[in-house]
């Protein structure tokens, strides 16, 4: 056992040194297939992540004119704090005109043309309000009523937006999907060709072998290891990117940290988790595409 | 030890390699097969070890059906068979010692066996004091020997031979078969496919000849013609 054992080893590092370029190769596409498949979790995650704060967070914004009274204000949130059975009275915020216009520097800070025609003084004020019904058309409801209230300009349900995010949230996970599913296929491929050129170029070796009488499983074994290394060292590699992709991204997103961006930033347990995944999926398809491309040779 | 019972394999439609082909060869026999290129020899040997499966008839080695085997159970029939080929099939990067433990290895002897049996084997060939060379270190003579120690290193019951005096002078043919009538000498029973007529009328063994897939001769003590 010991010595079938070290023979499979010594043969897989012997085939390692023999093919250093297409080795090379074989690691290099798994490595960044993988690291995409990994970014593709990462970007799922994130958006899930964006979607439930959304949905838990703000769902209605009246927005009160810039010319409304003090009395008007103090009206539309007495009427707000008289609904606790729909929405949330703790969490109830109210955004001074100075405040909406912090907000809105931040909101806008990619569209400089919007952003010229605000100033403190012409920007709405705002009530964020959470919901606590569950039923969304009670909240569209009292929506409607404040937007009879006097001092109210408009009404905005952030269900909307949540909508359009959910929709390209849903584009970006199939595309990813799509794109990290061909990704790992090619890799697959380039393993499995890789194996079958290390094979060709040792058919005599093989057909020797079968003929004095190795079983299929001994002659398979070293490049079944062979593949599983080379899908490892891959995944590692891919688990190395990104974490680094991982990093850059949550140091980026934290200057956003009193937005709503701050939640597209995925913990690192979860980073974890998805490198263990990497790991597996690279060693096994590493694995299985040297054993298919293995056993065309063994036919003798 | 070998019996072949009607036995009909053809590779297409129009080549009909061997045609109703019955014989046997009893234990510790040395069978030359012969005929010209294209007869049917080489089949005849490819399905001794299962490298082939006739179409019809069947093939029995030491009592057993070989048609009939799993193919996971091929290996260990092949481990009571050694083969000599014409190109002697040594592997170029590996020396005569490596060459002929690679044999033991692959069927997973330990290392104390297989350090023990190659230098004997090497030493029963005459090329005891050339382990450490590579293939292309060596005469056409001396590599069919590795190829021979590799064959017997495992003692099978039955050595298997396709030409192996094809690319040989007639002096070392002869030594070649000098050593496999020695092996043969030890109990194990020789198959040589050859079209040598030298060699043959040398030998003076049993001469099975074949023409297009048929057997026209079975003699015992026979000669090429």
């Amino acid at each position: 056992m010991l010595a079938r054992i070290s023979y499979a080893f010594r043969e897989t590092f012997a085939s390692f040194r023999r093919n250093v370029t297409l080795t090379a190769a074989a690691i290099i596409t798994s490595a960044v297939s993988l690291l995409l498949v990994g970014s593709t979790f990462l970007i799922q995650r994130a958006f899930d992540n964006l979607l439930t704060r959304w949905k838990g967070d703000v769902e209605l914004i009246v927005y009160v004119r810039s010319d409304a009274t003090t009395e008007q204000i103090q009206l539309i949130d007495d009427a707000l704090r008289s609904q606790p059975s729909i929405i949330d009275v703790e969490r109830l915020r109210y955004l001074n005109q100075a405040e909406s216009y912090a907000e809105a520097e931040k909101l806008f800070a990619g569209d400089p043309g919007t952003l010229r025609l605000l100033t403190p003084e012409n920007i709405p004020s705002q009530f964020k309000v959470v919901p606590i019904a569950e039923d969304s058309s009670l909240v569209r409801e009292l929506g409607e009523q404040f937007r009879q209230l006097a001092g109210v300009k408009e009404v905005a349900y952030a269900q909307d937006v949540f909508d359009v995010v959910s929709r390209v949230s849903q584009f970006i996970r199939v595309a990813t999907t799509a794109m990290s599913i061909i990704l790992l296929i090619v890799a697959v491929g380039l393993i499995w060709n890789t194996i079958r050129t290390a094979m060709f170029a040792r058919r005599r070796e093989i057909e020797v072998m079968k003929l004095v009488g190795a079983t299929n499983w001994f002659i398979r074994i070293p490049f079944m290891l062979e593949g599983l290394l080379q899908g490892l060292i891959g995944g590692v590699l891919a688990c190395g990117g990104l974490w680094g992709l991982n990093s850059a991204w949550s140091g980026a997103v934290d200057d956003f940290n009193d937005t709503e961006l701050a939640a597209l930033v995925v913990s690192d347990g979860y980073v974890s988790s998805v490198m263990l995944i990497l790991l597996g999926i690279g060693a096994l398809a590493g694995a299985v595409g040297s054993g298919i491309a293995a056993s065309r040779f063994l036919d003798v | 030890m070998i019996r072949l019972e009607n036995v009909t394999k053809s590779y297409s439609t129009e080549v009909t390699a061997l045609r109703d082909v019955s014989f046997e060869i009893a234990k510790g026999e040395f069978v030359f097969l012969v005929g010209p290129s294209g007869s049917g020899k080489s089949t005849l040997l490819r399905l001794m070890n299962r490298q082939e499966v006739p179409e019809k008839g069947s093939v029995w080695v030491a009592g057993k059906n070989i048609n009939d085997l799993p193919e996971s159970k091929v290996p260990f029939l092949r481990r009571s068979m050694g083969n000599i080929f014409q190109d002697y099939k040594l592997l170029l990067n590996k020396t005569v010692f490596e060459n002929v433990a690679f044999a033991l290895e692959v069927i997973g002897r330990p290392r104390h066996v297989i350090r023990q049996q190659v230098p004997a084997v090497l030493e029963l060939v005459g090329l005891a004091d050339k382990g450490d060379r590579f293939p292309h270190q060596l005469s056409g003579g001396e590599q069919q020997r590795v190829s021979i120690a590799r064959a017997f290193v495992n003692r099978p019951l039955i050595l298997l031979a396709d030409e192996p005096t094809g690319n040989l002078d007639p002096g070392t043919g002869e030594g070649i078969m000098r050593l496999l009538d020695r092996i043969n000498s030890t109990g194990t029973t020789v198959v040589m496919a050859t079209h040598d007529t030298r060699v043959v009328n040398m030998m003076r063994r049993r001469v099975v000849q074949l023409d297009r897939g048929v057997i026209v001769r079975d003699q015992e003590r026979g000669v090429y013609d």
